[in-house]
This record gives C-alpha cells, structure tokens and sequence, in this order.
C-alpha cells in the first residue's frame, strides 16, 4: 500500500504542477497509466519551455549564451537533454516509486540506446505511430513494472541542429516536429 | 567436595568468567579490533577501532538494508571527492530498473561491488576488489561494445582500460576526449611555469625587524610564557599581522588580564587553530593524515547504553563506572600516530602525532617545513626520498634564493595539498586524497598549470618517473589524445563524456 500512495501522492504533485489540482487527479485508485501520462506532461512540459524559452532563445536565436554538454568546463548552459536527465537522478535518489529515462534508436550517447525488449518496442512504437503512446508491462530485476514509453518530439531547432551536427550522432537527417526517441516511464506494480 | 569436583567447578566458574570479560569488552564500549574479519585498505585502518563509523545497520537487517546503508557510510566521507570528481559512473545513474541486466554483471548501485573492505588479499590499489578487466562486463557488448564504436580500441584489451592513464572509473575530469582534444598539442612546459595560486600565497613581504620591535612593544603576554624567540617568529607571522596576538590562541576568549591570565594554556588544542582555519581543518579531516577527525566517527560506546541494549535499564553507577575504567574505548581516538601508518615511513619519525603544530611551528609561519620538510621528516618511500635534488626541488630552491618568481618551485603541498582560491581567501587543500589517486586527478588543479596535457598524462603513467620525483622525461606514451584528435573532425563539435 505504501508504493500505491506513494504513486497517488506523485500523481497529484503532478497534477498540482500541470493542471492546477484538478478534480480527477486527486481520485482514489488512479491507474498506472493515468499517473504515468500525468508524470509525463510535467516532465515534457518542462523540457520543452527550457529548450524553447531558454536554450533556443539564448544559444540559438540570440547567441549570446551557449548550450554544452561540457557546461561547467564551458561556463555554458546544460543541454535539455542532461536537463532532464538529472531531474530523473534526482528523482531516482528520493524515491524508487517510478523511475523515468530519455531514450532514442538514435542516441548520442550508446547508454540512451534501448536495453530491455520493451523500450526496443516501445521507442519504435513511438516512431512509427505518432501521436500514439505505448504502454506494456516487464520484470526487471525480479520486479514486475508498468512500463509507459512516450514519444520525444523536436520541439525546437536546438534540438535537431544538436543532433544532426554531432559526430557520435548515428541519424543526421531529424526535422523538426520529427520523433527523435522517447521518454519511458516505469512504475513498479504491487504485489 | 572431591578435588576433582572442585576443580571442575574453578575451571567453569573461570572460563564463565574470562569468557564473560572477553564479550564484554568486545561488546560493551571495548576495543573490537579483534572482530575485524580482514585488514582493511588505505587510511580506512584509521576507523577500524570503531565498527559503527561504517557499520551503522541494526542487528539481523536485511542484505539490501545492510548494502544500502554501507553506500551512505562510504558517502559521508567520499560525497565531496565524488562531486568533484564529475563522477563517470555514480550510483544514481544504476538504480533504474532499466539497468536490472548490468546488475547481475556488476552492480553499480553498491560501492561494495567494486570495493569490497577487510580483503586485503584481493585489493588492488584504489581499494578495487575486481580484477582489473571489470570493464568488460558493461562495455564489451551490444551497442555497448567499445571495441566496435570506436576504430582504435579494436585490438584493445579489457585490462588497458583503467590502468594505462586513459580511463577511470569515477574521475574523467583531465581523460574526456573534448578535453584531450582542446588541450592536444600543447608543449611539455609553459613558457612561464608558475602555479599562480602559490604565486599569489607566496607573495608576501618580508616584515621590517623595526616595525616588529615596535609591534612587540606593545603586546602583553603572560611573563611566565614570554619567549623572545616566540614573539619575534610570531610578530613576523601572518598571525601578527591580522592581529592574533598572544591570547588569541593561547587563551582563547580572554580579553582583560586577568582573564588571559586565568584562562593562559602553554599548549592550545587543535581545535584553536581550527576555530579560524575552517576550511584547513575541515579539508585535514577528509584526508589521510586526518581521518580520525572526522565527524562523522562513531562516538564513543557507554557502557550504560550497552548495558540499556542488553535488557539492564537502571545499572548501578558504581557497575558503570568500574565498566568504563576498565574498557576504556579508543572511541575517539587520539590523532593518528607516525607509527601506525601503513605507508612507508621513517623509523625516527615514530614518535610523532599528526596534529597542526606537527608540520606548522605554532608561531615561526615557516611554510617552506609545512611544504616539504615536515612531509621529507616522515615518508620514506621512493618518491619522497627522491625529492630532494629533483628538478623540481631545484625550482623550489631557486625561488627561495629570489632567482625565480613566487609560483615557480613545486613542493610537496603544491601538488599533495594544493591552493585554491575563492572570492574570499586562498586555502590550502590539506585532504590529500583530492590529487592522489587515481593520480590523473593531480593534472588539472596541479600538472595543468605548468606543463601541457600530453606530457602530464604520460608523465603520470610512468611508474619510474614518479618513483624519481619526475627527474627526466616519461619513457612511455599514452595514445588518448592522438586518438581522440584522430577520431574528432572537426574539433569544435561536442562529444560524449
């Protein structure tokens, strides 16, 4: 029962961020996939006003700051993709209630490539059927997950230009509005 | 009663009793070294005398409690160098599930997987308990396969990885490849090779001996205590000039005659100095020759709350106090003694303490024994011997002589115990564990001022020229950089850390 708060209390902390406390987020029982879509759109709507509204803006259309992967070497700002990725350590050093990751078929780095069958399904999933959401169920480590695998879209030229021009970076060709890889969401199931 | 009965009986009654004692100082508040089921590795023997600085799990936990709470201990002292180090691999980046497979190959949620204690027999150096190919076991397969992304590691072999100044486990800070390849083709030496935070510390006037003796004119000490060699060190000493006078230390809080009188010490504590030297003290407690100040040690065991734990809520006082007279716990310990270090060390030296005053005069400010001879009176291994007549001994020499601007000569501390500067002062890095190992941690607050990228790397990864205090050029190279300029076209574009 402890997992389960924990998750409803995620829940309306998300939803407390997102939707102003809606009514329907404060529900007893909610699903997995319910709290797993809210948890989401906090998280993509926070990547994306930091790509759009801070790393787009100040490296990209007005230059006077830029965006590095080697932030602190460079006085730089951190990429939206480390942005949200130590949100996610973060969060994996709170709680071990849900745990998220930003992964592609793409990657930069080969440690974002899928490792379970699952996020392999799922990510192509994604890429292939946009708009769409991909939800299955896998046990990792003796324990049995809702897993939830959301597509990432670029949303800013900062995202493709990065991607496109970097040389570990095995796709070249993104554009924006394109799936260039998923967030994947994993909520332990009870029992 | 037949003799034999009776000495039956004397012979339980003893073993009762002896056995008793036994537990008792083992379990009550006594010294428990003799549980420890294996030496254990670096300056961690400075904790073996009290198990709950790291064993701070309640009787029977679980197996997972009992890992996770051994990753909190190692944090409270290692959380900072971890920080620092921009850690390649932190345990944070192994807890998601998604991970789950590489668990079973090395579980990098635990620091035990990789560093296991009281093994003397299998501990490498930096306190590694897995044979030096571990890297094998994530980077050898799938999209993971180092040997298929990358051109150059193809012939590789697992046991290269760690231990050839190319990679570390933790600490990449000096080894990323957009870091080889800003800092490639640098030269050996710089043109100026000044260290310019030891510039700036070693920059100071020499006091005028008139102005001293006015200064001393005008100070009251106890007369008991008055010393003129004392007060003409102290009154040329960066104490004198920010006005730390005698009672300053001596009799800390003073402020009218009477007062310093009554509260006058000939020999203040450590934690005097340590009451304005924060940061030295701090850094002292992290390190090596600190350890046993570290404030996160156990605290003593009182036999009244071993006495409590065992089911005895109100022992008598007089049990109590006979209990601690009699174990009296080595919690917390005194300083760490020359004698009980486990590096080589200078049978002379055996007597010595390692307090501040061990290498700092209370009052001469003489940083030149604080840099070089305080450390020459105790280590004896191959790299200190060798010092002294090395170039940059030789460095050190001619800047004390004023043939080279301050910065120039490298000393002990200028690479062990290196300055930083802030906003507000310079301080000296007294945890020596920030430059030491892997000793490619030394290259960017220390060799990188100095030399170039490829030199310092190479230099770092020549056992015989670190063993001769760097007299002489490295006689081995480390691709790294070549390789990474090769692989990065053009330069200016990011890559992975």
């Amino acid at each position: 029962m402890n997992a389960k708060t924990g998750k409803i209390k995620a829940a309306m902390l998300g939803a407390a961020l997102t939707l102003g406390a809606a009514p329907q987020a404060m529900a007893e029982g909610m699903g997995y996939q319910t709290v797993s879509d809210l948890l989401h759109l906090v998280m993509n709507s926070d990547r994306t006003v930091y790509t759009r509204m801070i790393v787009n803006r100040l490296a990209n259309e007005e230059g006077v700051i830029k965006a590095s992967e080697h932030f602190i070497d460079d006085k730089a700002l951190v990429l939206p993709a480390q942005m949200f990725r130590f949100g996610a350590e973060m969060v994996a050093e709170e709680t071990d209630a849900f745990s998220y990751s930003l992964l592609s078929l793409w990657p930069i780095n080969k440690q974002n490539a899928p490792a379970t069958p699952l996020e392999e399904e799922g990510l192509t999933f994604v890429a292939e059927n946009p708009g769409e959401n991909f939800y299955g169920e896998e046990e990792l480590g003796g324990t049995t997950y809702f897993t939830a695998v959301y597509a990432d879209v670029a949303v800013a030229a900062a995202c493709t230009s990065c991607h496109n021009d970097h040389k570990d970076s095995p796709r070249t060709d993104f554009e924006g509005g394109d799936v260039m890889g998923g967030v994947v969401i994993r909520i332990p199931i009870d029992g | 009663m037949t003799r034999n009965r009776f000495l039956w009986i004397l012979w339980a009654l003893a073993t009762v009793l002896i056995a008793g004692s036994a537990l008792a100082r083992l379990y009550i508040a006594g010294d428990r070294t003799v549980l420890l089921p294996g030496q254990t590795a670096g300056a961690h023997h400075q904790l073996e005398i009290a198990c709950e600085t790291c064993h701070t799990s309640a009787p029977f936990a679980s197996a997972a409690k009992l890992r996770k709470d051994i990753n909190k201990t190692c944090v409270t002292c290692h959380k900072e160098d971890l920080k620092a180090a921009d850690d390649s691999h932190p345990l944070k980046k192994f807890t998601n599930p998604r991970m789950a497979a590489y668990w079973e190959k090395i579980d990098g949620r635990f620091c035990i997987s990789c560093h296991a204690e009281h093994q003397p027999e299998t501990t490498l150096p930096m306190m590694l308990t897995l044979q030096g190919d571990y890297c094998i076991a994530c980077h050898s397969e799938g999209q993971q396969d180092i040997r298929k992304d990358r051109e150059s590691h193809a012939e590789l072999t697992f046991d290269t990885c760690a231990g050839s100044g190319c990679h570390n486990y933790h600490d990449n800070r000096a080894l990323y490849e957009d870091f080889l390849v800003k800092h490639a083709g640098q030269p050996w030496l710089a043109e100026t090779p000044v260290h310019p935070v030891e510039a700036l510390a070693r920059t100071r006037p020499a006091p005028d001996p008139a102005a001293i003796e006015a200064y001393l004119a005008g100070v009251s000490a106890a007369d008991a205590a008055r010393s003129e060699t004392a007060a003409h060190d102290w009154a040329a000493s960066a104490h004198a000039g920010a006005d730390v006078g005698c009672a300053g230390c001596h009799a800390a809080g003073a402020e009218t005659d009477a007062q310093i009188a009554a509260a006058w010490t000939d020999t203040p504590a450590e934690t005097v100095c340590a009451t304005c030297h924060k940061g030295e003290a701090k850094t002292f407690a992290l390190g090596r020759h600190g350890t046993r100040r570290h404030p996160e040690i156990a605290e003593p065991r009182s036999a009244k709350s071993a006495l409590k734990k065992l089911g005895w809520k109100k022992p008598p006082e007089a049990l109590v106090s006979a209990l601690d007279a009699y174990l009296t716990d080595p919690a917390p310990p005194a300083a760490m003694s020359v004698a009980e270090g486990r590096v080589p060390l200078k049978p002379e030296a055996h007597g010595e303490t390692l307090t501040c005053s061990t290498c700092h005069a209370p009052h001469r400010q003489d940083l030149g024994f604080a840099a070089v001879g305080a450390c020459v009176s105790c280590h004896d291994d191959d790299h200190s011997r060798a010092y002294e007549g090395s170039p940059h001994h030789l460095l050190w020499q001619a800047e004390l002589a004023g043939d080279l601007p301050p910065g120039s000569g490298v000393t002990c501390a200028t690479c062990h115990m290196p300055k930083t500067k802030s906003a507000k002062a310079i301080t000296t890095n007294h945890n020596q564990n920030d430059t030491l190992r892997p000793n490619e941690k030394m290259i960017r607050p220390v060799c990188a001022e100095c030399h170039g990228l490829g030199f310092a790397i190479d230099a770092l990864a020549d056992p015989a020229l670190i063993a001769n205090n760097f007299s002489g050029q490295p006689d081995r190279h480390v691709e790294s950089i070549d390789w990474a300029v090769n692989r990065v076209e053009p330069p200016e574009q990011g890559t992975n850390q």
